[in-house]
């Protein structure tokens, strides 16, 4: 269906622009105290200096760009793909019931589109746009992260898991005559029924589809000896139909990128669509279109310059943004992002406001091709060219390459896998044979009581998740499923509670010197 | 070979289950049964300042002020448990993690310990920074035979200490600041026991890939049960009879348990022999419910 132009995601874009600088600080402050004290001082030394957050790491977005490599006609089908996927969306296009928000690219907007939450959270000005009266739930604030509501039970124990959307269109001028009210979330937080998450980030997703059930499980074994020394085990998530493994999403639950799009297309936004086509909202009076209200398109009334994207319904095109997406950009090649140790008395965080760059159209391509014919996509992305990103210093560079070194010999890489490769892909060099860094086994771990959220999807229990990919961590605003933390010593910590794969390998981060923890931080923010 | 172990049980349920539905699918994964007459490898726990498992029929006083950290994973579909997590309650300096793989299952485990240990060196050593400080050695603790591995790197100083009990690679894996608090660790399994109190006599051999082919002589298959497509791994003892004595699902949700159990206590196998003498054995063999359209 032709959408309105997104003039609403741009504002917001503009926005987020300028406010990175504001998330992290007293709250960040007071989560790190609150590890010290936990951990018996185990991110202080005994000489009071402790290992910082450098926060967001600044410069231009890294990530954003399309796949080195693509044809031309690729990248005409890229370029469309990302329009559809900015678009803003109205009652009469497909939106709601009920809904999170408007857009894909609203969720997904940080550093750039097809990342994940931005430092402001647009939930708040979409709560009344267009004369809606929702209520912003206590959850969601201006500065913290976009996040979707699942109830853990049905009211009659039984197990629920679903999302329960947070708005409704009931006001809206384009909505007359729908009454329905926002689900009772003061009554699920009183009854400790709700969950939280928050968007995941989409770079170099296609190369994650592209990697074979097999690449995975052998990826997965390899490290198997040193993951037995530190606890840790897991698991695949599995297709119920197919038998194949499930890769994206939170719990791994969705086996690709369209039936991803699809779902989310339906679930987050309330469009109907040719893979889930029919309202979940069925209220009589609160129906407006004929469905599925995203669908193929019979005559191109588009012309965007890629007749594949004009004739192809919406998700198939956010589907195809995704999967020619490239992934985030290191930064240690351009942008530092280091901090030294600090007194405990500090602020936490040292950080600085991210950029948001336009997107690009031009893939700067970085692919190596080696002798074996198998590519290494290193520093692949197509718009990190024109960055003006300062120099890293030596000692800088050396505490980075460390960082890399403690991720590696304290075990975060026995879930946190560096390497996976892809198999041969119909959209060419791009995506065959490549190997990528996106920092996952892309299994299920138990994460322990603590991380828990009580939900399972598909194999995944209600304490385990996928290992969250760490490439564009560097650039992420929030952490975890449910965001609840925007510094990494955090995010670190909430990895030890009681049934954790990642107890170890916590513990052995608080036996690291400081500079130890300072360049493994370093590190992170670095990817 | 391994194939050959699974039991596939052909699992024509409604071919409807969408895509959505698959998405709201719940499962919770549970620690084995607790209604066992006999113990099994995750029963363990502390007790009077030490660490007793009457599965493994050992014992380990841990050095004098350390305290059992968060409890770790439940056993996994690979036969991987983390017997207990062991701290100081002082500063944090050290750590034990025991923990336990059974060679029946896991898709690197190997016949012998050595093997299995010389595997574990080679891996540890491919790691970035990682030195071996002592190569695989084999030592005697308790009377038992051990492979020892010292590995250090990023100030962490660490030793895996593994020995073979009833088809598990046992370990304990140390971790210190300094080697000198390394080496007293190592020194304090020497007061490991194997002779727990309530230790289960004399427990039956453990022979991999038993319950197969023409050794069962009576199968009934297991109601199939959600999720599909999980590996479920089971340890059974066998009687000399050739019945099923226990049951253990290491992994799995509430129904598949049930449905497991239920059918496996059904069973009849050939009598195992030893000496020319029936035997009870423990064997293990994985489950995995799969779709069949």
């Amino acid at each position: 269906m032709a959408r309105p132009q997104s003039v609403w995601g741009c504002s917001l874009a503009s926005v987020i622009v300028m406010l990175g600088a504001t998330v992290l600080s007293q709250s960040a402050a007071a989560q790190l105290a609150q590890s010290q004290s936990r951990n018996g001082g185990g991110g202080t030394s005994s000489s009071g200096q402790q290992a910082v957050d450098p926060g967001v790491r600044s410069g231009t977005s890294s990530a954003g760009g399309p796949l080195p490599g693509l044809s031309q006609a690729q990248l005409n089908f890229f370029n469309a793909a990302q329009t559809r996927f900015e678009e803003v969306d109205t009652v009469s296009s497909g939106l709601g019931p009920r809904f999170n928000l408007n857009s894909c690219s609203g969720c997904h907007a940080q550093p750039s589109t097809g990342g994940s939450s931005p430092p402001t959270n647009p939930e708040v000005a979409v709560a009344t746009l267009m004369g809606a009266h929702n209520v912003v739930p206590p959850f969601v604030t201006a500065n913290g992260p976009i996040r979707e509501a699942r109830f853990i039970r049905n009211p009659d124990g039984t197990p629920d898991g679903g999302v329960h959307d947070l708005f409704v269109i009931s006001g809206r001028s384009d909505a007359s005559g729908c009454n329905i009210q926002q689900p009772n979330f003061a009554a699920a937080i009183a009854a400790n029924n709700i969950i939280y998450r928050i968007p995941t980030p989409l770079f170099g997703l296609g190369l994650v589809e592209n990697t074979s059930d097999l690449a995975l499980e052998n990826a997965f074994a390899a490290n198997a000896h040193q993951k037995r020394s530190l606890g840790i085990s897991g698991n695949f998530n599995h297709s119920g139909n197919t038998g194949n493994i499930t890769r994206f999403g939170w719990k791994a639950q969705n086996p690709s990128l369209l039936v991803f799009s699809g779902e989310a297309y339906n679930v987050e936004m309330g469009v109907t669509n040719d893979a889930f086509p029919n309202k979940r909202e069925t209220n009589p009076g609160c129906q407006y279109n004929s469905l599925p209200e995203d669908t193929t398109n019979l005559t191109n009334t588009t012309s965007s310059g890629s007749p594949a994207s004009d004739y192809s319904s919406d998700i198939v095109n956010f589907a195809a943004f995704m999967r020619m997406l490239a992934p985030p950009t290191p930064g240690s090649s351009g942008t530092p992002a280091v901090a030294q140790a600090s007194s405990l008395t500090s602020t936490a965080s040292s950080t600085t406001a991210s950029t948001q760059s336009s997107s690009s159209t031009t893939a700067a391509s970085t692919q190596v091709a080696s002798a074996d014919n198998t590519s290494v996509l290193s520093v692949a992305a197509g718009n990190s060219s024109s960055s003006a990103a300062a120099t890293v210093s030596a000692s800088s560079a050396a505490s980075i390459t460390r960082g890399q070194q403690v991720f590696a010999n304290i075990g975060c890489q026995g879930c946190h896998v560096i390497n996976q490769t892809t198999g041969y892909s119909e959209l060419g060099p791009a995506q065959t044979n490549v190997t990528f860094q996106p920092l996952s086994d892309f299994a299920l771990h138990d994460m322990g009581s603590g991380l828990a959220d009580g939900v399972s999807q598909g194999s995944s229990t209600g304490r385990q998740f996928r290992s969250a990919p760490l490439w564009g961590v560097g650039q992420r605003v929030f952490f975890l499923h449910d965001g609840r933390t925007n510094d990494l010593n955090v995010a670190i910590r909430e990895h030890e509670s009681s049934g954790s794969e990642a107890n170890s390998v916590v513990r052995n981060y608080y036996m690291l010197s400081v500079s130890d923890r300072q360049a493994l931080l370093n590190y992170l923010r670095s990817l | 070979m391994r194939q050959a172990l699974y039991l596939c049980a052909a699992c024509v349920l409604g071919l409807f289950v969408g895509l959505a539905a698959w998405q709201r699918g719940a499962a919770t994964f549970i620690r084995g049964a607790p209604s066992h007459a006999l113990s099994n490898p995750e029963d363990g726990g502390i007790a009077n300042g030490s660490y007793t498992n009457k599965y493994f029929g050992l014992s380990y006083r841990p050095p004098q002020g350390w305290i059992e950290g968060e409890a770790g994973a439940d056993p996994s579909d690979s036969g991987y448990y983390v017997l207990t997590t062991l701290i100081p309650d002082s500063e944090l300096d050290a750590t034990i993690l025991v923990a336990a793989q059974d060679m029946f299952f896991g898709s690197d485990t190997r016949a012998s310990l050595s093997a299995t240990t010389h595997d574990f060196q080679q891996a540890v050593s491919s790691i970035d920074g990682m030195t071996i400080d002592r190569a695989t050695t084999e030592v005697k603790i308790g009377g038992h035979p051990f492979f020892r591995v010292d590995y250090s790197g990023v100030g962490l100083f660490r030793g895996a200490i593994s020995t073979e009990i009833r088809c598990h690679v046992v370990s304990f894996n140390l971790t210190a600041r300094e080697p000198a608090l390394l080496e007293r660790l190592a020194e304090s399994l020497n007061d490991l026991s194997f002779a727990a109190p309530g230790l289960e006599p004399s427990p039956p051999p453990c022979v991999k890939d038993y319950a197969i082919d023409d050794n069962v002589l009576r199968k009934v298959v297991p109601v199939p049960a959600e999720p599909k497509f999980t590996s479920i791994p089971v340890r059974i003892i066998v009687g000399a009879d050739g019945s099923v004595k226990h049951v253990h699902v290491i992994r799995a949700t509430a129904d598949q348990r049930h449905n497991i159990e239920e059918a496996l206590y059904q069973w009849k196998l050939k009598p195992y022999q030893v000496g020319g003498r029936p035997s009870p054995i423990e064997t293990g063999l994985v489950f995995k419910f799969t779709s069949d359209k």
